[in-house]
């Protein structure tokens, strides 16, 4: 993961960036500290036609339906410009409450697409339950295949593309899920298994509980189980 | 010695009209009894005719076979007529009734009245045991010897240039044979400038020594391509091809010989010597296309020659392609041909690279494509470490700017 702010690398689980410090309270700060109410397709800059939202609408209706436990949004504005569309879209799906999704839809379950019309500049950004299922190739890669939509202008289209090729992410790995059994999955989200899914490795307090660690061994470093 | 014969038939004619009267010839003498005259054809013996009766009643018919009462008599039932070389056994009851014994008699030829089987008189058995048996005699329709080509006969061939295409001034091929062969060649000479002579001769017979036949082609063909063809009555081997000295030069020697090996191939396929001509006489058609094809390929000299042949029609023997493809196998594609295989090649080839580009594009549309199946899709919830601060997200963002002169962030 990187910071939102620096785009350094940040740690699994680190409170603030270690480079500039950012953290949620950084971007409380910069943006407010209030919920904010959001529409699934908020667009701000007023770029989209209405066919173009209707059309959008439905793929969006389409994907929930599909994928009953992920919140598709997207934000289209013009962004002042000490304001990066990371840390917008960082303080969007912690602050952000959207308007008609249900409580099966938490925002850690969010994918929220953000564009910049100022600076021509868009993003994927993931909360924590779709960090595990895309991956920042996958997301790169929707980008990408909309690349000429965004650079005609077509934005409607483009976004619509970019949750489509989402979705196809998210339907392959929901197959690959559905061939892991119960075990394995509990495995891989506390480390005991191999890492399938890419994910971080959990540390709880009771493993180190049970296993304390060596005298010299850095309580940092994960611990490798049997 | 013709007064004596004179004498002799006068003589003999009163005695033989003499004993001619003794023979009492039948005579019909009312309707009743020429309806009641049994019909025996001569061809089978008396005791066998089934209404014996009748036959008995026959004028003439006493004495000579046993009545069917007399069979009736001993108790014997006889259907049909008996195995040859077994008595009959109407004559042996008509022993013991008192008849006239021997074997049946027939109305037909009489026998030398040994009554056993000529075939096996044929085998005789040697005092050591062993048999001679006599040879079969196989009916060969025997050719009565030619006289040697001489004088008139020799003059028949060779004084004169031949008028018609087939010579045979002895006769022997068939005549109806012979009147297709004639036709044949004349419609080759109509179709083709190189015209076919077909001379027959006998198989005892021979050129003779006088006779040049190589001389006699040069001074009877020497204006028009011409082959003749000598042919031995049922010696094919022996058949000699005398061609052109300007036809000989355009070509090599083995063309010829393959030319003549087909023919003696074809001529070897029948047995009697007007098939054998026949055939013959075809493939040397056939080969004489193949040679015009052949001399135009090798000589552009002959194609005014060759133009003129328009027997394409004619079907090819087997090996005319190989003996043209082993010198010219350039003749057998022409350009059309060739241009159609190209062609062809180059759209199997273009269809090939299409349908695999078109899979290819399947592929990958089929890949690439956008649509999902609509059934819903449910993940394992699980919860994460928090990161930054954040409650639901943790800064995980993937951007891209879409700006002409910028690249991805």
């Amino acid at each position: 993961m990187k910071c939102p702010r620096c785009q350094r690398p940040v740690d699994h689980e680190a409170a603030s960036c270690y480079s500039c410090g950012y953290s949620e309270v950084e971007a409380a700060m910069t943006c407010g500290s209030n919920q904010v109410l959001l529409h699934r397709v908020h667009d701000a800059a007023h770029c989209l036609r209405k066919h173009e939202r209707d059309e959008l609408g439905e793929t969006l209706d389409f994907l929930e339906s599909k994928f009953p436990q992920m919140l598709f949004c997207a934000y289209l504005g013009t962004l002042p410009a000490s304001l990066k569309i990371s840390e917008l879209g960082f303080w969007l799906l912690n602050h952000g409450q959207v308007r008609g999704a249900e409580f099966a839809r938490p925002n850690e379950n969010g994918v929220l697409v953000v564009m910049d019309l100022n600076t021509k500049q868009i993003g994927v950004s993931l909360g924590y339950f779709a960090e595990t299922l895309i991956t920042e190739e996958d997301a790169y890669r929707a980008l990408n295949a909309a690349r000429p939509n965004l650079v005609n202008a077509e934005y409607g289209e483009a976004i619509e593309r970019i949750f489509l090729k989402i979705g196809k992410v998210l339907d392959k790995q929901g197959r690959k899920l559905r061939k892991l059994t119960r075990e394995q999955i509990h495995a891989t989200l506390t480390g005991q298994y191999k890492n399938v899914l890419d994910l971080p490795p959990h540390l709880s307090p009771n493993q180190y509980l049970k296993n304390p660690p060596a005298p010299g061994e850095s309580p940092g470093e994960p611990r490798k189980t049997a | 010695m013709k007064r004596i014969a004179a004498f002799t038939l006068a003589v003999a004619m009163p005695l033989g009209s003499a004993s001619a009267a003794r023979f009492d010839l039948p005579e019909w003498e009312s309707g009743e009894e020429s309806g009641a005259y049994f019909l025996g054809g001569g061809l089978w013996p008396k005791s066998l005719i089934p209404d014996a009766t009748a036959a008995g009643d026959q004028p003439g018919a006493t004495g000579e076979a046993a009545p069917a009462g007399s069979l009736a008599d001993a108790g014997i039932e006889f259907v049909g007529p008996p195995a040859p070389g077994r008595p009959l056994p109407g004559a042996g009851v008509a022993a013991t009734t008192g008849a006239t014994p021997g074997p049946a008699q027939f109305y037909g030829p009489a026998g030398d009245g040994t009554g056993s089987d000529p075939s096996l008189q044929r085998v005789k058995e040697n005092p050591d045991g062993t048999f001679d048996v006599p040879e079969e005699i196989v009916e060969v329709e025997a050719y009565e010897p030619l006289p040697p080509l001489e004088g008139d006969l020799a003059d028949l061939y060779f004084a004169h240039a031949p008028v018609e295409y087939l010579v045979d001034p002895q006769r022997l091929l068939t005549e109806q044979k012979s009147n297709d062969i004639m036709r044949f060649l004349e419609f080759h000479a109509d179709e083709s400038k190189l015209r076919i002579y077909v001379m027959v001769i006998g198989d005892n017979q021979t050129i003779p020594e006088g006779v040049d036949i190589q001389a006699l082609h040069r001074k009877w063909f020497s204006d028009e391509p011409t082959v003749l063809m000598l042919y031995y009555r049922e010696k094919p081997d022996l058949t000699e091809l005398v061609y052109n000295e300007s036809i000989r030069g355009a070509l090599p020697k083995s063309v010829f010989d393959r030319i003549l090996q087909n023919c003696l191939r074809e001529g070897a396929v029948a047995d009697l010597a007007p098939d054998q001509v026949e055939k013959m006489a075809i493939e040397l058609s056939i080969q004489i296309y193949w040679l015009s094809r052949l001399m135009e390929k090798e000589n552009p000299d002959h194609q005014s020659l060759v133009s003129a042949s328009s027997v394409h029609e004619m079907m090819a023997s087997a090996d005319a392609p190989e003996l043209l493809r082993e010198y010219v196998p350039g003749i057998f594609i022409d350009e059309t041909s060739k241009m159609l295989s190209f062609v062809l090649t180059f759209v199997v080839i273009l269809g090939g690279l299409a349908m695999i580009g078109l899979i290819g594009w399947i592929v990958m549309w089929w890949r690439g494509r956008e649509s999902l199946s609509g059934e819903p899709l449910l993940f394992p919830e699980f919860r994460l470490p928090r990161r930054l601060g954040g409650e639901f997200s943790g800064g995980g963002f993937v951007g891209m700017s879409f700006e002409l002169n910028e690249g991805a962030s």
